[in-house]
């Protein structure tokens, strides 16, 4: 038995494809859904393709209660949402007071800007509005979250491509074990925008059919956006306080593959390495591992390399290992999957069931991997999960999550 | 566990390379700015003309042309400073294979999303080039970093504007602490597009005067009238005080400590109005850390409400004060330019007054240091106040 975790998960909050609450999202994950399809707010004229997974509009109770909406990004109005619902959830009353806020993302209000820059540049007709620019700041969704909150204490936004939100909520769990903090608001918000669409079809990765992780006939990623939020904090201050923990936060690991700029690590090295160090910290065996969330980009070479990396890892027990991608069902939320996926694989945990994977047809045989399909997989009550995140640059980051016993602490 | 170490410096900025530049253009008060292009017609006619640009500069002494193709101006610069801190440090390739890489960036890849956002939106969506694509993400010269230098380590970008740098610093120090790096390349790097310092100027962030009819930022002046936008790429090596040893390495410096705050009453493009909050966690950080600082280096770059913040707030933290630098006056305002000071600070030498500097501004009460030979500090505050709610400040004391 590892030691008990000293970090727990006492709330959730999610803005995805699905919707505006971790509800939302648990239903639409359990159903094995997919929501990629035509986008609305993002135009995807010119582009190579045309499917996205986009949120959709906001409940109007939302737009009434969260002040100064309608100047946010809609990366703001996602963070701010995930993060109101995780607090709320945490049984935390605001404003929140003392508490670190760590967040990921990637291009944040990027789609506002683009207004800004297109009308300076002459592309689009109108007046440039020069507030829009505040909009594009990475810091901007954690910021306003903070605000929101009020949340007094260290605010850091970390913007490591599609490794953001994992990084972030692995800063969060060092800032608890340091003392610096004893509770933590920790995620990451983006949300779709014309340079990251125009991007990654530049590089050839976006699907034009459906996204299809660890398929045979997988043809790329498809682009989604939302925020994921998790409340943590010490065991100790969820006990004094008598606040259920959702899970346990055991350890979080983070390598670089220092061997391309996008293409992974053929092998998975990094990414091996991330695992093993998220496993060191957690003090777990790799046998302690119930299941894994996937990054799961569906991109060719992504599959490869990560279950290439789980070979490694969990050697002959890797074609029983359940894994699971959400990126099939809503996207690749970029700076903020490795957030909205941590909520999904704390839901696996509180559920004891991981979620399938989008699309009934079965895993690619050369990958060797075991993906849950159709419906959902039962879990054992005390079971551990990993999230997984790899990113551009070849930053890899790994978090190791442990269902908490009936009553207990995890 | 002992405070990590600081085996190693580089510097990269409109000096060149190495952190004597910086000293020399402190002890000068040499502002190096330069004319930005302004031939697209995006400033405001009576705007901005200047900035601290470092990217025009030869980098092949550092990075072979054929790579260095490939990295748009904040990878090269950050590349740069990463080989000289390592060269600093005495760093071998076997020592940076653990190494971690942790960089902010305020605005991360201005230059290469500029170009990207321009064939995206003149040209077509299907213009947009994959190689531009790859260095626009912020993270691309921590990623370049760790490329060039084998770094494969944890590899994190931080982002929260002005007070990034300092966060870096912590990060750093937490990866040492937690026993993830024996190493960390951390530091910061920032880079000027024409669009960005366009956007910065219609903002009215921008200081459009100075002596001479030139432009200089003037922190805490009652005059100032925004900051001086800047380029630059400072790295650090933050090593466990074990690991150094083992190597024989001295320390240039120890990072006795690190944090950050936040006030949730700012605006999100501005400054709280009330320093209490913000002077309460500075004050209570330093407490928790012994000695009083025997310098500070402040984030002071010109901007009405940043300065004025800041200001209140160390005048309410530190009693006495100590001399006020503000490096941002000669600089330019980059996370870079507090790095590389700090560093000058603990060797102390001569530092010429703010140029510019006429008055200080009463609402604030404080001014920059007023010139002359600065003594070597034992300890040394650094502090940054970002515009939206975020500080950080870090402790950097002389062995």
């Amino acid at each position: 038995m590892s030691p008990a975790p000293r970090v727990v998960v006492t709330g959730l909050g999610a803005v995805s494809p699905f919707g505006w609450t971790v509800a939302d999202l648990r239903a639409g994950l359990r159903r094995g859904d997919t929501v990629i399809r035509t986008p609305r707010r993002l135009d995807t004229a010119g582009h190579r393709t045309r499917l996205a997974a986009e949120v959709p509009p906001p409940p109007a109770d939302l737009l009434a209660s969260v002040g100064g909406w309608r100047r946010m990004a809609w990366a703001d109005r996602f963070a701010v949402a995930a993060a109101a619902e995780a607090v709320a959830a945490a049984g935390l009353a605001t404003p929140v007071g003392r508490a670190g806020l760590y967040f990921g993302g990637s291009t944040a209000g990027m789609a506002e800007c683009e207004q800004l820059v297109g009308r300076l540049l002459g592309a689009f007709p109108g007046r440039p509005r020069i507030a829009l620019a505040a909009s594009q700041q990475i810091n901007a969704p954690g910021d306003a979250a903070a605000r929101h909150l009020g949340l007094r204490g260290p605010v850091e936004t970390i913007s490591s491509a599609c490794s953001s939100g994992t990084l972030a909520i692995g800063a969060a769990l060092e800032a608890i074990r340091d003392g610096e903090v004893d509770l933590a608001v920790a995620g990451g918000s983006d949300a779709l925008c014309q340079l990251t669409y125009a991007g990654f079809n530049s590089l050839r990765s976006v699907a034009a059919g459906r996204c299809l992780p660890f398929r045979a006939h997988r043809e790329g990623l498809s682009l989604g956006e939302g925020a994921g939020v998790l409340v943590l904090e010490s065991a100790d201050r969820a006990a004094a306080r008598s606040a259920r923990p959702l899970a346990g936060l055991a350890g979080a690991g983070a390598s670089c593959d220092a061997h391309h700029m996008t293409a992974p690590h053929p092998e998975g090295a990094g990414a091996v390495a991330a695992i093993r160090a998220a496993l060191a910290d957690a003090g777990l065996h790799p046998d302690a591992i119930a299941f894994l969330n996937a990054h799961g980009t569906a991109t060719t070479h992504n599959d490869d390399a990560e279950s290439r990396a789980l070979a490694k890892v969990f050697g002959d027990r890797t074609p029983r290992l359940p894994v699971t991608s959400v990126k099939g069902a809503v996207g690749h939320l970029l700076g903020s999957a490795g957030a909205l996926e941590a909520v999904a694989t704390v839901l696996a945990l509180l559920d004891r069931e991981v979620q399938p994977t989008a699309g009934d047809d079965p895993a690619d045989p050369t990958l060797g991997v075991d993906l849950v399909t159709g419906s959902p997989r039962p879990l054992a009550a005390e079971a551990a999960g990993i999230s997984l995140s790899l990113a551009f640059g070849g930053a890899n980051a790994a978090i190791v999550l442990v269902a908490v016993p009936e009553g207990g602490r995890p | 566990m002992s405070a990590p170490w600081i085996t190693g410096v580089g510097v990269m900025g409109a000096a060149g390379a190495g952190l004597d530049g910086v000293a020399d253009d402190l002890a000068a008060a040499r502002i190096r700015a330069t004319g930005v292009d302004r031939s697209a017609g995006l400033h405001r006619p009576a705007g901005a003309l200047t900035a601290v640009l470092a990217s025009h500069l030869p980098t092949a002494e550092w990075i072979p042309p054929l790579v260095a193709r490939r990295m748009g101006p904040g990878s090269r610069l950050a590349v740069v400073a990463a080989r000289t801190a390592t060269a600093d440090a005495g760093l071998g390739a076997p020592e940076l294979h653990r190494a971690a890489v942790v960089l902010a960036t305020i605005y991360g890849a201005a230059a290469v999303t500029e170009k990207l956002l321009r064939q995206i939106l003149l040209e077509s969506p299907e213009a947009a080039s994959p190689a531009l694509f790859t260095e626009s993400v912020a993270n691309a010269p921590a990623a370049q970093v760790a490329l060039q230098m084998g770094a494969r380590g944890p590899n994190v970008t931080v982002v929260q504007r002005q007070a990034g740098a300092l966060l870096a610093l912590g990060r750093a120090a937490a990866l040492v602490r937690g026993g993830r790096a024996d190493v960390v390349l951390a530091g910061a790097v920032d880079e000027v597009s024409p669009l960005l310092h366009a956007v910065l100027d219609r903002f009215g962030a921008l200081t459009t005067s100075g002596p001479d009819g030139g432009e200089a930022p003037r922190p805490f002046d009652r005059r100032r009238d925004g900051c001086l936008a800047g380029e630059g790429a400072a790295v650090l090596v933050v090593e466990s005080e074990w690991h150094a040893q083992r190597r024989g390495a001295r320390p240039l410096a120890i990072l006795a400590g690190a944090g950050g705050s936040f006030d949730p009453s700012s605006p999100r493009s501005g400054w709280a109005r009330d320093p209490r909050p913000l002077a309460e966690d500075l004050a209570a950080f330093l407490g928790r850390h012994g000695a009083p600082p025997e310098a500070a280096v402040t984030g002071g770059c010109g901007a009405r409400g940043g300065d004025r913040l800041e200001g209140l707030v160390l005048a309410h933290a530190l009693d006495p004060l100590p001399p006020l630098l503000a490096p941002k006056a000669v600089l330019g305002d980059h996370g870079s330019a507090q790095l590389a000071t700090a560093m000058v600070t603990l060797a102390g030498g001569h530092v010429a007054p703010a140029p510019g500097f006429g008055e200080a501004d009463p609402e604030i009460g404080v001014a920059p240091f007023s010139g002359g030979d600065l003594a070597p500090a034992r300890r040394t505050v650094v502090t940054a106040f970002a515009p939206g709610g975020a500080a950080s400040w870090a402790l950097l004391d002389r062995p």
